[in-house]
Parts: C-alpha cells; structure tokens; sequence
C-alpha cells in the first residue's frame, strides 16, 4: 500500500529525512518509534503533503501512484489519514461542518453518494458512543477549547467518519491519561481491518500494550535503524534508545 | 492654497432656499459655526489617514448643479426588499427626505416618533461634519422609548439613497431617547443605488437612559461608488447598556465614528464590528469611549476582511477619567489581509487618569493561518475552499456576535455574497 524508498527531506536549510525506506502492506499495523528529533512527526507530514517539507531525494508510492505528485487534499480523497499530533483549533469551524464537508470530499471523489443531514449525524453519533464522546463535541468550533484528550478523540472521530485506507496516527496517545488512552485504542482496533493500514508513530510503547503492531521501526537521524516485531518494542522500554544509536553508528 | 474645503458661499446660498421653518436658526448657527472652524484635513490626528476631499469634491458640485436631490426614491423596489427581508417596524429617510407613509406605520405603544422641527431640538455645534448635516438638513427624527417599554421587534432606520439621475448629497439626523428601565433594539440600515457620485452624511444621537438597555446594529451596504460618513454619539446612564454592532459591506469613502460617554456605574457598552473592503474601497472606523464614572465597562472587537486594492483604518480609543475606578476596557482590533495591495492602519489607544482600571487592547494583521489550511486540506478539502472557510470563520465570529438575532440570518447572506466577490480572485 505504502512504498517508501531512500526518501531524504528538508526543513529549511535543515536535512531531516536522510534516506528513509518503508514498506507497509494493507492489514498490518507499523509503530515507528524512536528518540525525538529522529524524523517520526516530518515522516508523517510528509506522507500527508506539508508544504514545508522538501523531497529533495527517494520516492513515495502510495496504491502504486506517486504520492509526491499529489496535493494534500487529493492524498485525503485517496485515502491518507493524518491524526495530527496537535489537532489545529479552528474557531469558527463548525466540528460538524467540517465532518460532512470531509467525508463528502472523499464520497464525492470515490463516486459515492453524499451523505445526507440525518445519516451524516447518525454515523457520527454511532462512532462517538464508542469513543466516548459527548455528542455536543459536533456543534462545537473545529478542536476549539477542546482538552488535549479530547482533541486527539477528534481526530480519531475523523478517523473512523472517513474510512481512509492508510491511517497515520502521529503521537496519538501523548498527553492522554489512561482512560482517553484506552478509548483511543479501543477506535484504533475498530478501525483494524485486512484492507487497511495503519502506522502509528509513537515515542513511548504503552499505547502498543493496546494496539498490537505487526511491526516495529526504530528512527534515529532520519533512517530507520531497525525493524522488528511487537518485542522491539519492550526491549526499547527497557534498555531506551542509546543502545541503538551505538549500535548504528558501529 | 487653502485646503479642499465645501465651499460656504455655496452652502449659504443652498440653505437660503430652504424653508423658514423652526430649523432655520439652526442651520444658520451651523454655517457660522463651520466657516468659523473649517473642514478636517489630514493633517489632523483624527483625520489623518482618511482624506476627505473626494467628499468635498462631490459636495461643491451638488452645489453648483443646485444642490438639488431628488424628492423621493424613484426606486421604491429596494426599500420593499429591504424592509420585507428584515422584521422591523421601518422608518424610512430616502434622499434625506422622511417617507411620511413610514411615519405613519410607526405608531405603535411605547414609541413616540416626532419630527426635529416640531420639537425643540438643542443641536450643539462641535464637529464640521454634524454642522455641515445640520446646516442642510431637511428634517430629522426623534424615537423615544417610553420607561419600561419592551418592543416586540426591532426598529429599523433605513437611510437609502437614489443617484440614478444626478451627482447627489444627503444628510440623515435621528436622536433616540431610551426612558428607564425601557428595552428596544434598533437596526441603522444604509442602503444607495445609481450610478452617479453621492455622498450621505448620517448624525445620530443615542441616550439610554437609567437601566435602559439596547441592541443596535448598523448595517452599511452602499453602492461601490458612493460615500458616506456616519457619526453615533451614545451617552449611557446608571446601569445601562448598550450592545452595538457595525457591519461595513460596500461603499466608497466611508468614515464612521463611535462615541460613547458613560456617564453612569454600571452601564456597560458593547462595540463590534465587521468591514469588508475590496478594490477601491476606503473603510476607516474610528471609536471612543469616555469613562466618566466606574465601575464600567466596555468591550470592543472589530475585525476586517481586506483584498484587491483598497484601504481601511481602525482607531479605538478608550479614555479613563479621573475617578472612574472599576472601569473594564477592552479593545481589539484583528485584521485578514488577502492581497498585498490592500492596507490598513490599526491604532488602539488608551489614556488612563484612574487608579483601580482593567484596560487591554491587542491587534493582529496577517493572512490565513497556513496550520489552520493544512489541517483543513488535509481532510480533503481543496486549497480554496478551504481558504473560504477560514475566511467565512473569520467574518463569522463578528456575525455571531452581532445582538439582534432575528437579523443575523440576513447579515449571514450579506457578508456571504460580500465574501464570495472580494474572494473570487486568484488569490483563493
């Protein structure tokens, strides 16, 4: 689903990427962890389009079409979902709005039929009793005065309304407590089928205690520098990142 | 060389054809007043990022054709539209002639509606644009609000103009009164249509008396060829409080002052605003408010939409006098700039003479937030319709805030449609 090859990305004048590869095929779960700076949060905007961000090396295949070629609106169409590490407050954004007006723009591009006033509201009301969220979260502006909990349960509400076929989750469990961190979970693994792929990016591993990956990946410097099972993941818990980085730069 | 400047020969002989009804000494007393004090220039502070002489050059040639307006609004059509689009009981000032069908409806309990000549009108003589009004007023109103009256709607103030067959100058005078305790909600409505150059010129008085309380939106959606400068002078009494709300869709030159004196503890004032500005356009709101006494307080935000080639000013200015402890000011003005020849001049400004005061004032220029559009284009929505949602949020907040209810729908529409043309460049 998703071919990611020798990528090198900067910022500015600043390399961050440097000669990245992934692979993730539709039904499996990827966590990419590692130290900060080491590249998780640009991976993920880079996947879903940020300006900002320059390929300056290496390609994105995407359902086997260029992903660099496409806009970030066209990527969301396709299927790409981007669960923000700091959900933007929109003021003024109707939550509700921008869900129909979403999710219409992903029907409308597969050939769907728009989703209506009443099954739009009876969708989204269905997906929130299993998130745990107050129904009353639709008429508020777009993430405004939301908690930290409750902004990440937004987008993860985004998540399950839109269907998308890769689901790139960047940070989600940071800042929850446990229960919002459960109910997260409890989306994500809703939201697990053999079509689709997911790709969490993670710093710490108590999230995978909910979600069980297929594969783990260790970023430091903009490389993965190993890849394994969900045992990667304790053993991180355990020993931390250094050990790697040794192990890297021998 | 003397400063542009309406000619006073020209006016004088103007008023000479007026009638010599009770308002006669008045509009003298105006003249002498303005050929004493002269017409601001920018080279006052108050004046001094909008140039009056576009309105000056109308004005001198209105007089030399005659200064002669048309009676009546040949195009009755656009009052109906609006007075049916909006529940209200309507007053009507067409060309700055009073509509005396208008009048006639307005009788209902509670509201008194009298003309300034059959009563005894105390016309103070300060500012050159209110004697240039009085100077060449026809006629004005007065409403007032018997104590503890409560309306079932709002009233309406339709001030609309026809330049469809000559270059044109209006003026408009209303004076309200609300008695204690009295509730009213008021919509001042500007509206023009024809091609010709015109110029209307709206002075109106506010005085909310003990416990009084009002609503009142201005709404400004004059054709883009016309000028107009409007003043609101607002005295709030013990208790009272007022809640107002501007809206500035079309126009040319447009210059609105807001003042208000709190007078009383208690009172509390509400100042919002919305300008959208586009290609040719000149939008400046200047407000000031004058704590006398506190506690108080006042709240201000005004927000403006700028694109294509045009200019708009933003001057609040908050003034605590000695004593008027307790007093809450806040002031602030947010400003979207959608094209880089578009340019406005922010200034909040505040003097403190009191010791126990709570003051505050922020302002902000700049474009879309680029995280704001990102999130947004990241669900799916492409990069200009996105941007139209930003920008609709943007005037939203000024909409949702505006106090008459049953009007905001319409409002919705306007600032809508308005949107939709300032946004149809390529800039979206």
């Amino acid at each position: 689903m998703l071919e990611i090859t020798n990528l090198k990305t900067t910022i500015g004048t600043t390399e961050i990427l440097r000669g990245l590869s992934l692979s993730v095929a539709a039904g499996e779960v990827h966590a990419i962890m590692g130290p900060n700076g080491s590249g998780k949060s640009t991976l993920a905007q880079v996947i879903a389009g940020h300006e900002d961000y320059v390929v300056t090396s290496g390609t994105i295949h995407y359902k086997g079409r260029n992903l660099l070629d496409m806009e970030p609106e066209e990527r969301a169409r396709e299927g790409i979902f981007l669960g923000f590490q700091y959900p933007v407050e929109i003021p003024g954004v109707n939550n509700a709005y921008l869900l129909k007006a979403a999710v219409n723009a992903r029907r409308k591009h597969q050939g769907m039929e728009l989703v209506d006033a009443f099954e739009f509201l009876k969708l989204a009301k269905e997906k929130m009793e299993v998130l745990g969220m107050d129904p009353r979260f639709l008429n508020r502006g777009v993430n405004e005065g939301f908690s930290g909990g409750e902004k990440k349960r937004n987008e993860i509400l985004q998540m399950a309304m839109l269907e998308p076929d890769l689901a790139i989750l960047d940070e989600t469990d940071s800042g929850l407590d446990i229960d919002a961190l459960r109910s997260v979970a409890q989306g994500v693994n809703a939201f697990r089928s053999p079509d689709r792929a997911i790709v969490l990016v993670t710093h710490y591993q108590r999230l995978l205690d909910y979600v069980e990956p297929d594969h783990v990946h260790v970023l430091s410097e903009g490389c993965v520098v190993r890849s394994g099972d969900k045992s990667l993941a304790l053993q991180l818990e355990e020993r931390g990142y250094d050990w790697l980085r040794e192990a890297a730069s021998e | 060389m003397n400063a542009p400047a309406i000619s006073i020969d020209a006016l004088r002989s103007a008023v000479s054809a007026f009638p010599d009804d009770s308002l006669m000494p008045a509009r003298l007393d105006a003249l002498d007043h303005m050929d004493r004090s002269g017409f601001p220039t920018p080279l006052q502070e108050e004046w001094k990022y909008t140039d009056l002489e576009p309105i000056f050059d109308i004005s001198n040639r209105w007089l030399a054709d005659g200064a002669a307006n048309a009676p009546a609004v040949s195009h009755q059509d656009a009052i109906a539209v609006i007075c049916q689009s909006v529940e209200a009981h309507w007053l009507v000032v067409a060309n700055g002639f009073i509509d005396e069908d208008s009048l006639a409806r307005a009788k209902v309990s509670g509201i008194a509606v009298t003309r300034l000549s059959e009563r005894e009108s105390a016309f103070c003589f300060d500012a050159a644009l209110a004697d240039l009004n009085t100077a060449l007023l026809h006629d004005g109103l007065h409403i007032g609000i018997s104590a503890t009256t409560t309306l079932d709607k709002p009233i309406g103030i339709l001030i609309v103009d026809d330049a469809s067959t000559c270059v044109g100058v209006s003026q408009s005078r209303i004076e309200i009164e609300l008695e204690p305790n009295s509730e009213a909600e008021f919509i001042e409505y500007h509206a023009s249509i024809g091609d010709a150059d015109h110029y209307a010129n709206t002075v109106i008085g506010l005085k909310l008396g003990v416990g009084a309380s009002t609503n009142f939106v201005r709404v400004q959606n004059r054709h883009l060829n016309h000028s107009q400068t409007a003043r609101l002078a607002a005295e709030l009494d013990h208790d009272s409080r007022l809640d107002c709300c501007g809206f500035d869709l079309g126009g040319r030159l447009i210059r609105n002052d807001l003042h208000v004196e709190i007078q009383g503890r208690g009172a509390s004032a509400t100042l919002n605003g919305l300008y959208l500005a586009g290609d040719g356009q000149h939008i400046d709101n200047h407000t000031r408010s004058d704590h006398r006494v506190g506690p108080a307080t006042s709240a201000q935000e005004y927000r403006g939409i700028l694109s294509g080639d045009c200019r708009c000013v933003w001057n609040g200015k908050a003034i605590v006098h000695a004593g008027a402890d307790g007093t809450d000011a806040q002031q602030a003005n947010h400003n979207l700039l959608l094209s880089e020849k578009s340019e406005i001049d922010t200034k909040p400004e505040l003097e403190i003479y009191a010791d126990d005061v709570k003051c505050s004032h922020g302002t902000t220029v700049g474009q879309l937030d680029d995280k704001a559009l990102f999130y947004l284009r990241s669900r799916g929505l492409n990069k200009k319709y996105a941007r139209q949602v930003l920008t609709r949020a943007f005037a939203g907040s000024i909409v949702n805030k505006s106090p008459i209810t049953t009007l905001r729908q319409h409002l919705a529409e306007m600032v809508e449609k308005r949107l939709g043309e300032l946004t149809d460049g390529e800039i979206l």
